[in-house]
């Protein structure tokens, strides 16, 4: 890890800060108070290898809570009965911990949590973020875990009984039975039909023959019946729509083969088919499964909304304070929230003004000025003012709730051409089953003595093994290669749309810039005064303020104290330095005259009371590789837009940095959504990059979505593929992955029809006995196989 | 090569007896998470908090 970056939280350490923990004898810098306490409190318990073993950090993630006082809330027992899943002597509840991202952390927490008194059990879940403790609440009150978590750097929830639901997981256990039942099935025929291979080159006994194959019966049906099962119903599920899918020809092929070789079984005929039958099933079982692991590691629908809202807001009651939680807020309280706070619910200012971030809901990387009866959206951040909210909506009637409903709508409502693969291989499959009954047929009229068997073996060479697997393996070794390349896909179609794609739109802020402005330009007005010492003045004038555009103005070196520092609300901070009055931000506030520019936040004023002394120009800075990554997607053939719900004039300096011609502004969600179906319409595919919650619908409505993982954890709920981490390259790699893995889809099918196609006229003919197509089936699907295997070494690694 | 009526259907039961013993971890919870445990074994869970002695 860089040196200018905290040894804790991965956050850039802020210029002329000091702090440094020191950790088996090495001093190690940090960025702030809060996480010099959390890293002393992770080693002093003797947790030191956390650091080691932790992947790489999130910047941001598990930053220490800049007030842990209020958990002393969660200590009452009316709280403890409200989250409790049973009364009496044993607490038992589930606490959702934000901020987690891998094993260490896991281990970190259970470790912890476990050397609290009281302590029964505590069990914690990774991939849904879950901690259910089990405790003694006479000896420790909830708020005291919850504060013990906090000062972890996490963030934790209490969850309701009822919201603890946790769905994901039954499907993960019963997916690992049916992927057990499967591999276990399969093993143990493939051990038999070697046998019998075997038996029909030397000759085996009849009645043992017969005994092998009862056997073989016996551990493919429950890998038929059980691990197959989700095939047979969303096959079902397709015909009854009447959009039949990949499941269709799936279930034929398994269900044909199966009940073939059953009779075959029973009339013993000439050939059994069981060991393909389950290792079909497990291939296709462990496909689905890696999906799905994917899946549940990028998503937590239940508490991604309520992750942006704090967990209590402080109600007045008459003239009494008092701290709820926020799921206890109903329309008509009024609540105060203190500067830097998050806005617990929508609701009017009654007392107070302020600046807040909206950036997570509307895009607006701007903070926004808000008084007395504006309104105030729930999950946006109150930056610098105390203010009283009337509350007039909680929970999912907010317009976060919306949102969020939107997208799940829109997840709904995709593309139909991605079913097309999908029909064309079940239409095979179709086509070949008529084919075996027609030869069949022939037979039965030219030759019924080997009428059975040489259906059979038209049947067992064009079983469409090959067919099937041709596409779920490349599928699952695709999946597989993105995630070590830093992209998790959590929706199957998004690889071939990746592939076929012929436009690319992005989001502008917090995608292809920083979303975190800087200085861009100094204008010195004051000739007495040199650049340098303005940007120290401003940087000592700027640590007072805890304005997101304040950290800009970090710099390196020495800074000048400020002295008597007073921020004043949405207009700057003023302050005495080297014994001079001295005021930054809007030109109103510093000069006292009119703002003209309307460019009240790209553009900062630095003076005195005699008058302005330099200007600063701030922009959101682009992304170190957005160039190079929109120049290569234009080189293999996109057209890239950029869809902004910014103002015009910053999009377009964005859009000539990136030579971007396509470019909108000023973008409502609905804006960007029918922009993106206009360019559907004139049958464009589109790949949707983004970030903020504003853009899930968006994200949604496009064929494909891309979201940057450190961005809003809703953002990534409606999302095909998430990126983790800062750079906006793996877009690039993961397009070259998808054409290649569609590339090898498309040799797998050729192979596979090929092979079909050549096979079938000679088994038509009679010229292939059974066990020659068996092999001839075998060795088709093994190839498939491995050539969906190079997948796992292509694609260069991401860069640092 | 008689033995095998008796080997196979042994064999047989063992396998279920395997499969219902997974099915009981499953549904017992032990299987849910499935990444931390293999990181466990590289984890020093001796070190000694500083300053504080072990219970």
């Amino acid at each position: 890890m860089a040196a200018d970056t905290c040894y804790h939280c991965a956050l850039p350490i802020p210029d002329g800060c000091d702090f440094a923990v020191d950790i088996d004898g090495t001093a190690h810098p940090v960025c702030c108070p809060g996480c010099k306490a959390v890293a002393e409190l992770i080693c002093d318990s003797g947790f030191s290898s956390y650091y080691a073993l932790r992947e790489a950090p999130e910047p941001g993630v598990g930053r220490p809570p800049e007030d842990v006082g209020e958990w002393d809330v969660f200590n009452s027992d009316d709280m403890l009965q409200a989250f409790s899943a049973s009364g009496g002597e044993i607490a038992d509840v589930t606490v959702y911990v934000g901020g987690m991202y891998c094993s260490a952390c896991s281990w970190l927490i259970e470790s912890t949590v476990d050397k609290l008194p009281g302590m029964e059990t505590c069990d914690i879940n990774p991939v849904s973020h879950r901690l259910r403790l089990r405790w003694k609440p006479q000896k420790l009150g909830l708020g005291d875990a919850l504060r013990a978590l906090a000062e972890l750097g996490y963030e934790p929830q209490p969850l309701t009984p009822d919201s603890g639901a946790r769905p994901e997981l039954d499907e993960q256990r019963t997916a690992l039975k049916r992927l057990l039942v499967a591999s276990l099935g399969m093993m143990q025929a493939m051990m038999f039909a070697v046998g019998l291979y075997a038996g029909d080159y030397q000759g085996i006994d009849p009645d043992m023959q017969h005994f092998l194959r009862l056997v073989s019966f016996f551990v493919t049906t429950p890998v038929v019946f059980y691990s197959a099962r989700p095939f047979f119903s969303g096959a079902l599920r397709g015909l009854r729509a009447r959009q039949p899918g990949m499941d269709v020809p799936v279930s034929i092929a398994v269900g044909a083969a199966y009940v073939a070789s059953v009779y075959a079984t029973f009339t013993r005929g000439p050939a059994v088919w069981f060991d393909s039958v389950t290792m079909f099933v497990f291939f296709l079982t462990l496909g689905r499964f890696l999906e799905m692991r994917a899946r549940h590691r990028s998503i937590d629908r239940s508490t991604a909304l309520s992750s942006l809202l704090p967990n209590t807001a402080t109600r007045l009651d008459g003239d009494e304070r008092q701290v709820v939680p926020v799921s206890q807020l109903v329309a008509g309280d009024i609540v105060v929230v203190r500067a830097g706070d998050a806005i617990p619910a929508d609701g009017i200012i009654v007392r107070g003004e302020t600046t807040v971030d909206e950036a997570l809901l509307t895009g607006e990387a701007t903070p926004l000025q808000r008084g007395p009866g504006d309104t105030l959206t729930a999950g946006s951040v109150n930056l610098d003012g105390n203010v009283e909210l009337h509350v007039e909506r909680t929970g999912n009637a907010t317009t976060l709730g919306t949102i969020s409903r939107l997208s799940e709508q829109a997840r709904f409502a995709r593309p139909a051409f991605v079913q097309l693969a999908d029909r064309i291989a079940s239409y095979i499959v179709v086509a070949l089953l008529v084919v075996a009954a027609a030869v069949a047929v022939y037979w039965y009229y030219a030759d019924p003595d080997r009428a059975f068997v040489i259906t059979l073996s038209v049947l067992v060479v064009t079983c469409p093994c090959a067919l099937a697997l041709a596409t779920p393996a490349a599928f699952a070794a695709a999946g597989a290669r993105l995630s070590q390349l830093h992209l998790l896909v959590t929706e199957g179609n998004a690889i071939e749309v990746l592939s076929k794609a012929t436009r690319i739109i992005f989001d502008k802020t917090g995608t292809l810039t920083r979303g975190q402005p800087s200085i861009t330009s100094v204008e010195v007005l004051d000739p007495d005064f040199d650049e340098m010492v303005c940007r120290r003045i401003a940087a000592a004038l700027e640590t007072a303020s805890s304005h997101p555009i304040a950290r800009a103005f970090a710099i390196d070196g020495e800074i000048p104290a400020a002295s008597d520092p007073r921020v004043v609300v949405g207009q700057g901070v003023s302050g005495t330095v080297d014994n001079r009055e001295w005021r930054i931000g809007h030109r109103e506030f510093v000069t006292g005259a009119k703002q003209t520019d309307g460019h009240s936040h790209t553009r900062v004023y630095l003076g005195t009371q005699s008058g302005a002394v330099a200007v600063f120009t701030l922009e959101d800075e682009l992304r170190h590789d957005a160039k190079e990554t929109v120049d290569v997607l234009r080189g293999a053939g996109l057209d890239v837009a950029l869809l902004s719900g910014d103002n015009a004039r910053p999009v377009a300096r964005t859009a000539e940095a990136l030579d971007i011609e396509d470019f909108r502004a000023n973008c409502s969600p609905e804006d960007k959504l029918a922009s993106i179906k206009a360019a559907q319409d004139e049958g464009e595919i589109v790949i949707m990059v983004g970030d903020g919650i504003n853009d899930a619908p968006v994200l949604a409505g496009a064929d494909t979505s891309v979201a940057l993982a450190h961005g809003a954890t809703l953002a990534q709920t409606s999302a095909d593929v998430i990126m983790p981490g800062e750079s906006l390259y793996p877009v690039m790699t993961g397009i070259r992955v998808a054409r290649k893995t569609m590339r090898i889809v498309r040799q797998n099918l050729a192979w596979a029809i090929v092979y079909n196609a050549t096979a079938l006229p000679l088994a038509a003919m009679g010229y292939v006995p059974p066990w020659a197509a068996a092999i001839g089936m075998s060795a088709s699907s093994l190839i498939v196989v491995l050539n969906a295997l190079r997948l796992s070494r292509y694609g260069k690694a991401p860069r640092p | 090569m008689n033995i095998l009526y008796l080997l196979i259907p042994l064999a047989l039961l063992l396998l279920g007896a395997a499969v219902w013993a997974f099915f009981w971890a499953a549904s017992s919870g032990q299987f849910d998470d499935l990444d931390t445990p293999a990181m466990r074994i590289i984890m020093d869970d001796d070190t000694k908090p500083a300053g504080k002695k072990e219970e």
